[in-house]
């Protein structure tokens, strides 16, 4: 969604991750007796070879996880399959994506709508920020459409290789024996039997579930429930001259009134704006938080016309468990959705590439059967690189938006130019730039200051009454 | 007087626009009728609820999508959401400071308890945020000092004064119990370290809720590594963990 305010101040302090105790190779007797292996992880080189055929693996769904993994898949010399179930979907999405990613996966710029280089944060005493001054003339948040970005990495894994199906994914059963396969039941959308599909089966030898925050491969394994956050949005067509004004600006609004938890923003995309706002703990008023963030932006709306409502579940967190056996959540399904920016479509893409490459290394190009551990590479990868990303920008939402004091500091943070910086430079590039450390010491002074200062003035305000 | 700023303001505003007319005529019919209706600069009226809801429905999507953008009848003009803020020393989105001026001296008690209330009345009543009309005013624009005067000194005096009765008593029963008078007790390491415990105790802990509060923080900063984990663990172990975390 919007550009995620990481104030990586204390990286780098702590490098080592919390996972390397959980790896154990243990002796591989006794694996028919339990149909649930726990840590039982055994070497995937003593793996038979997959004899008269590549690997097979399915990937579930067809969003940007799923194409980035079939792709890759099929690169990698693998029998891939990738089961999407509408195929023109217009997903919910605020539909930001960091610059890096253009580069990273070779998107060509004409999926891109707009270039958003300034942004506006309001306070909910609507003190107005703007941010963005410190960006470089090539650096931009890109705008897509999600059914023309998720239709182009389709279309690219079935050029690659990837045997695309339109269908929808029922059921999986899992496997009786070691390496026997699992088998998929899904109903096949492009037959001539009508709307309700052909019921039909599909044997691999491993999935790969990107099949979004409602995941049946997830439900399929087991994997376990996330804390979700709902997030509404409703796209408004305005007038021109008012479109001038986000041509290349993007807003958000904090507050009580907006989100006792989230933001309310108002994104440009290529002809209409997307007016929303998303919440954990209180769910059941998202209208009102929505009617709040219409309030707030009216007058820049103003005359719009409401062409399309939609809601959408967003993880807050990864799903307790995410590989089981040769069966790996990848994207949305995993949960890989930061908190405070709510961003998730680099990270969904990443991760099925991230997958997708450990099971093309741990398969040798397709010639070997994979494993559990070669999934848990996937994994302990994943949890390097970025864990400390999503710690980071959790700590800022728990210190930024638990209150509206919090919210006017946060705002009036923005304001700072060394924050801004590393803002966009963490954000658009994905990597953890080390501050100076001067600045990054009065930066905290002044953070302890705004918020000692909004909260000596909400206890004021508590004193009055209005 | 809040009548003639009123009106000057709305004709510097309907002077300078650069919009297109739909939207200038809309804003000056506004703020004409704003100007009409004098605005009470404390803003402490409150209309009734029948203007709140009219102007919600006008935003339902069924009228939106005939683009009705100003409620055709101009007495709904003035209702809750279209109200806003106004005070005689507000200008120009920040807090004029000369009209703070008490006995030739800058009265910042008065700066903060007025943006107090204007971010109070703007939490009950949210408005709108317009580009015309920007916020500029800076909390930090108000010396620290002043905020230790009003905010940090009360409570430090409160404070000081109930640790000195403790403390006068406590030396009496401990006198009574063990026979060290006050030089005696000083000396001692007993007292001296549970001295320690005390003072120690009274800052971080002053009120009742904050033993609730420091412990949900706690909670807090580490329940999120503990979902991260939870893919590495016990998969019975982790329901508990998310069973009692459910719970809190």
């Amino acid at each position: 969604m919007a550009a995620s305010i990481a104030l990586k101040t204390f990286i780098g302090l702590r490098q080592s991750t919390p996972e390397n105790n959980a790896i154990v190779l243990s002796n591989p007797t006794a694996v028919a007796t339990s149909p649930r292996r726990r840590l039982r992880i055994n070497a995937s080189k003593s793996s038979p070879r997959v004899t008269g055929r590549n690997l097979r693996v399915a990937v579930v769904g067809g969003g940007p996880a799923g194409g980035c993994a079939a792709e890759t898949l099929a690169k990698g010399g693998i029998e891939t399959f990738l089961i999407e179930r509408k195929m023109d979907n217009c997903k919910p999405c605020g539909g930001a994506i960091p610059l890096c990613m253009v580069g990273e996966f070779d998107l060509p710029l004409d999926i891109i709508d707009r270039r958003v280089t300034k942004m506006k944060m309001i306070s909910p005493s609507n003190v107005a920020v703007d941010i963005g001054r410190t960006l470089k003339p090539h650096e931009y948040i890109g705008m897509v459409r999600r059914e023309v970005l998720d239709a182009y990495l389709r279309e690219r894994a079935s050029t690659a290789g990837a045997t695309v199906i339109n269908g929808l994914f029922l059921k999986m059963d899992l496997p009786q024996s070691k390496n026997a396969p699992y088998v998929l039941h899904y109903s096949d959308y492009n037959t001539k039997t009508g709307a309700a599909g052909e019921k039909k089966t599909l044997e691999v030898d491993a999935i790969v579930g990107a099949d979004g925050a409602n995941s049946r491969v997830a439900k399929g394994i087991g994997a376990g429930d996330y804390e979700y956050a709902i997030a509404f949005q409703e796209r408004i067509k305005i007038s021109d001259d008012k479109m001038k004004y986000y041509e290349d600006l993007a807003e958000m609004y904090v507050g009580d009134d907006v989100s006792p938890d989230f933001y309310g923003w108002v994104f440009p995309k290529c002809d209409h704006v997307a007016v929303g706002t998303g919440t954990v703990t209180h769910k059941g008023d998202i209208k009102k938080f929505q009617t709040a963030t219409r309030l707030r932006a009216r007058d820049k709306i103003e005359g719009g016309k409401i062409i399309r409502v939609e809601a959408h579940p967003i993880p807050e967190h990864p799903r307790p468990r995410r590989v089981l056996d040769r069966v790996a959540l990848v994207g949305d399904a995993a949960g890989y959705v930061t908190k405070c920016s709510g961003e998730g479509i680099y990270f969904a893409a990443k991760s099925g590439r991230m997958c997708a490459e450990a099971i093309v290394e741990g398969s040798e190009n397709g010639k070997r059967m994979v494993d559990e551990s070669d999934l848990r590479v996937y994994l302990q990868k994943w949890d390097k690189t970025y864990w400390p990303t999503y710690k980071v920008l959790d700590i800022l939402q728990k210190v930024f938006y638990r209150s509206d004091p919090a919210r006017e500091a946060f705002v009036e943070m923005c304001a700072d130019e060394y924050v801004q910086r590393m803002t966009f430079d963490s954000y658009l590039y994905k990597r953890v730039v080390p501050g100076n450390p001067l600045e990054d010491l009065k930066l905290a002074v002044n953070t302890i200051g705004s918020l000692v200062r909004a909260n000596a003035l909400r206890k004021e305000m508590e004193k009055l009454s209005v | 007087m809040a009548s003639i700023g009123i009106i000057t303001a709305s004709i510097q505003r309907a002077c300078t626009k650069k919009l297109s007319t739909q939207a200038t005529t809309g804003r000056a019919l506004r703020t004409t009728h704003t100007a009409a209706n004098v605005v009470v600069p404390k803003l402490s009226e409150k209309t009734d609820n029948s203007h709140h809801s009219q102007l919600l429905t006008s935003h339902n999507p069924k009228e939106l999508e005939h683009g009705i953008h100003h409620p055709e009848n101009p007495d709904e003009q003035l209702s809750n959401s279209d109200r806003r803020f106004s005070d005689e020393r507000w200008k120009n989105g920040t807090w004029d400071l000369n009209m703070f001026v008490k006995n030739g001296r800058m009265d910042w008690d008065s700066v903060i308890v007025a943006e107090a209330k204007r971010r109070k009345i703007l939490q009950v009543y949210p408005e709108s945020s317009v580009n015309e009309e920007p916020v500029l005013f800076r909390s930090s624009i108000i010396p620290w000092w002043a905020w230790i005067v009003r905010s940090h000194l009360p409570e430090a005096e409160r404070l000081n004064g109930r640790a000195a009765m403790v403390g006068f008593f406590m030396a009496y029963f401990v006198d009574g119990l063990t026979g060290l008078d006050l030089v005696g007790q000083t000396g001692n390491f007993v007292c001296k370290a549970a001295l320690l415990v005390t003072i120690v105790g009274v800052l971080v802990f002053r009120r009742k809720e904050d033993v609730e509060n420091i412990r949900k923080l706690v909670d807090e900063a580490t329940f999120y590594d503990k979902q991260w984990q939870s893919s590495w663990q016990d998969p019975d172990a982790l329901k508990e963990q998310i069973i009692i975390s459910k719970k809190k």
